[in-house]
């Protein structure tokens, strides 16, 4: 083992890829290297938002989740350009493959980071030899800025990385929390979000320094169990383990869109569900999973979101299924308020294979009627295997399947 | 009021009458039972105003005194209390009386209670029951036709009328009929002579209620007398009074679903079936709907198997005493093969299968009064 390499504990590396899907679309058109770039849902629509934007448009101060209109005022050479998920897949698949050239542990976090488990690579140099290396293949090969943070755990790992950017290689070490991670105000913390920030600012936490010495009593009363937990963060403390597998444990899948304009119409309500639900069903169908529970998101034209969900009894897959319950929670809760944001999130998922149905006595006919069908796929497949039957509608369907926040290809970079 | 009442007797009656008792009610003073005391004895009422029951405790039969010193009159008493403190009571009699500021004073021993009590007048007049839709069986049949049914109704509210049981009285024949539509429990029986001239359609009686009177009756071969109106049903013994509120709505058909032919039908003893899916249901309990797997096998050979991924599984090999018909692979829930099994309550059954994705029938092998339907579960 290399004498440089450090014998106790773990560590950890923090992978962020820098403003990705931009980095993704100069990597792809390097003109637009150098240049104002702006990726927005919508670009032609008034309220088309900035996903992300180049460093450059950075500096003139557009910004993640401002709209395009405010984002072209503040740099009126801003390129803004829609977004093509399927190259950042193809990208985000790359990279992972690169990481998992190092370490089979790693585990995805987004499309755009993930975490790696380094602590058993000695033979391939010293953490920052490995992290530059890493770094190096990702800008020669794929042509992308990624920032790195090397530290003793996860929580860590990430604040490093948020360090420098872009193109940064960051060590934390416990040692150095004091210098480096207390000083930072407290909204600065990786799970401290708005709400969190204000509480521990009425509590005179100002910085991660102030709260690693805070109270702890005090801190469960104000955020419960989490203000432990971010305490124990703060003090560099997190035992959470690097999971290859939390991908897989994806709780729901969902898709929302903003509409072109606010709109109280019934009939336009009832076709964007239509095809949010046959785009949920098909991601659905491509992970060969059911739901269990029907999420319905309405956002209206200020804003305010409500989220209402039906358990049902049968688990459902189909776009009609998905359809019918969601637009039955739309007619229970919509409030005649104009709309300009739906989503439906299939949610309580199981797998189809560990899935059984109990047939009901008024209904089991439509099941019934297609006995011999099954009957003769069971037969052939207890013969002949699993892959006698792939599922040719859901193998087609998954390559145009495609949005923003889905997780569920973050397996893809295994194969 | 005024009286002293042999404790054993009285906790019987209180137990029963407590069990129309809610503390939810929307009408305060029924949390209170009432009690009456006339010459003749000493009356307990209960209700929810979905059940009511009234016990009657005689002043004396065949020759026993059970209550004495009676001072007619009557009283409610909170419901929460009363059942403890009779039961913690010191000696083997009770004297209770109220004042005429509703003072309550339970005395046993030297042991004295006070207890606030509410004005009787005040508590609801019990409706009346008149028809001419009576007839009579004795109590052990009639706590069999329930235990046979009533597992077999449905827990949840979706289709309230399912919560019940349909009872139906057509040419002297008596039939007891529960779904949750996953499975279905029937029940027949001939009335003996005497009932021949009653009918009604088909009045269906909340679960609950039959599962609350199965409770309080005694395993005895007296007789019960049960009414029929429109929109109640009373269940009548010697001292018990026993008022439910039927279910309004209609009953889905259920005769047209029970499949007449069978393409596969295997006999064999019950408790071996009934052990062997027990056995498979430990492994399968992990799986959602804790689903164990048919499949007959050469001769006279079915396997049943359980299986969690997580876990492991289990395959047990049984011999029934024959099978008849094509070969067949079916899944179900473990708890409602077994729950029909006990149901049927004879050594030896037949279960008629008509494919793996329609439902299927458990009988007793020589009675065609009892009826057991199961949907399966299909797999994916």
């Amino acid at each position: 083992m290399s004498k440089r390499y450090p014998t106790n504990g773990q560590i950890i590396f923090h992978v962020d890829m820098n403003s990705f899907y931009a980095s993704v679309e100069m990597a792809f058109d390097p003109s637009l290297k150098g240049k104002p770039l702006a990726i927005a849902g919508n670009p032609e629509e008034r309220r088309g938002i900035v996903v992300t934007s180049s460093y450059e448009a950075r500096k003139y101060g557009v910004k993640t989740t401002m709209p395009v209109g405010e984002a072209i005022r503040l740099c009126p050479n801003l390129t803004v350009m829609r977004p093509n998920f399927q190259r950042y897949k193809q990208a985000s698949r790359e990279m992972f493959k690169i990481l998992a050239d190092v370490t089979p542990v790693i585990q995805p976090v987004s499309i755009d980071e993930g975490y790696m488990d380094v602590t058993l690579c000695a033979d391939q140099g010293s953490p920052p030899e490995i992290a530059e290396a890493i770094q190096r293949r990702i800008t020669e090969e794929l042509d992308l800025p990624c920032s790195i943070g090397i530290a003793p755990n996860k929580f860590l790992a990430k604040m490093a990385s948020d360090m420098k950017k872009p193109m940064g290689i960051t060590i934390l070490r416990k040692r150095d929390l004091a210098t480096t991670l207390w000083p930072l105000p407290i909204e600065e913390m990786y799970g401290v979000g708005e709400k969190t920030a204000v509480k521990l600012r009425n509590l005179k936490i100002e910085t991660i320094g102030d709260l690693a010495e805070a109270d702890t009593w005090q801190l469960k009363h104000v955020l419960g169990i989490n203000g432990e937990r971010l305490q124990n963060r703060a003090k560099g403390i997190d035992s959470r383990p690097v999971d290859p597998d939390a991908v897989n444990e994806f709780k729901s899948i969902g898709t929302s869109t903003t509409l072109p304009y606010d709109t109280t119409q019934e009939n336009e309500v009832r076709q964007v569900l239509r095809r949010l639900a046959r785009k949920v069903s098909d991601r659905m169908d491509a992970k060969r999973v059911l739901a269990h529970n029907v999420q319905l998101t309405i956002r209206y034209h200020d804003r305010r979101t409500v989220t209402r969900s039906m358990q049902l009894q049968d688990y459902i897959g189909t776009a009609d299924e998905l359809f019918s319950i969601s637009f039955s929670l739309f007619e229970e809760h919509w409030n005649q308020q104009p709309i300009r944001l739906l989503g439906i999130t299939a949610q309580d998922l199981a797998e189809k294979k560990e899935i059984t149905q109990q047939l009901d006595i008024f209904s089991y006919e439509k099941h019934a009627e297609k006995e011999k069908l099954y009957e003769a796929m069971n037969n052939l497949t207890d013969k002949y295997g699993k892959h006698m039957f792939p599922d040719l509608s859901s193998t087609s369907k998954s390559t145009q399947v495609s949005t923003s926040f889905q997780k569920d290809f973050l397996n893809d970079y295994k194969k | 009021m005024k009286f002293t009442i042999q404790r054993e007797q009285l906790m019987e009656s209180v137990q029963h009458v407590m069990k129309a008792i809610s503390s939810r009610t929307t009408i305060p003073i029924l949390t209170g039972m009432k009690l009456e005391a006339t010459a003749e004895g000493v009356k307990l009422t209960g209700s929810d105003s979905d059940i009511s029951i009234e016990s009657f405790i005689p002043a004396e039969e065949d020759g026993i005194v059970y209550v004495e010193g009676i001072e007619p009159g009557s009283i409610v008493l909170q419901a929460k209390y009363f059942p403890d403190i009779v039961r913690k009571l010191p000696q083997s009699t009770v004297d209770i009386e109220s004042d005429n500021r509703l003072n309550i004073t339970i005395q046993s021993g030297s042991a004295e209670f006070h207890l606030n009590g509410q004005d009787a007048e005040e508590y609801p007049q019990l409706p009346q029951v008149h028809t001419d839709n009576s007839f009579e069986l004795p109590i052990d049949l009639l706590k069999s036709l329930v235990r046979q049914t009533v597992f077999a109704v449905s827990s949840s509210e979706t289709r309230p009328i399912l919560t019940g049981v349909k009872v139906q009285l057509d040419e002297g024949e008596l039939s007891f009929t529960a779904t949750d539509s996953h499975r279905l429990a029937s029940r027949k029986l001939k009335l003996e002579n005497g009932n021949d001239q009653t009918s009604f359609s088909s009045v269906v009686i909340p679960g609950k209620s039959l599962t609350e009177l199965n409770k309080i009756l005694a395993d005895t071969e007296d007789n019960i007398e049960i009414s029929v109106t429109d929109n109640q049903v009373l269940f009548r013994t010697k001292h018990l009074f026993f008022l439910s509120r039927l279910l309004e709505g209609n009953y889905p058909e259920t005769s047209r679903l029970i499949p007449e032919q069978s393409k596969t039908v295997v006999t064999m003893g019950a408790k071996e079936l009934l052990n062997s899916v027990d056995r498979a249901s430990l492994l399968a309990r992990e799986n959602r709907n804790n689903v164990v797997r048919l499949v007959t096998k050469e001769g006279r050979e079915i396997e049943i198997t359980g299986n969690s991924p997580e876990v492991g599984n289990v395959v047990e090999e049984v011999e029934a005493d024959s099978v008849d018909g094509e070969d067949l692979k079916i899944s179900f829930s473990a708890k409602y093969m077994m729950d029909a099994l006990k149901a049927v309550d004879h050594d030896q059954v037949k279960v008629e299968f008509t494919g793996a994705m329609r439902p299927f029938l458990i009988r007793p092998i020589d009675d065609d009064q009892i009826l057991q339907l199961i949907l399966p579960v299909r797999t994916y």
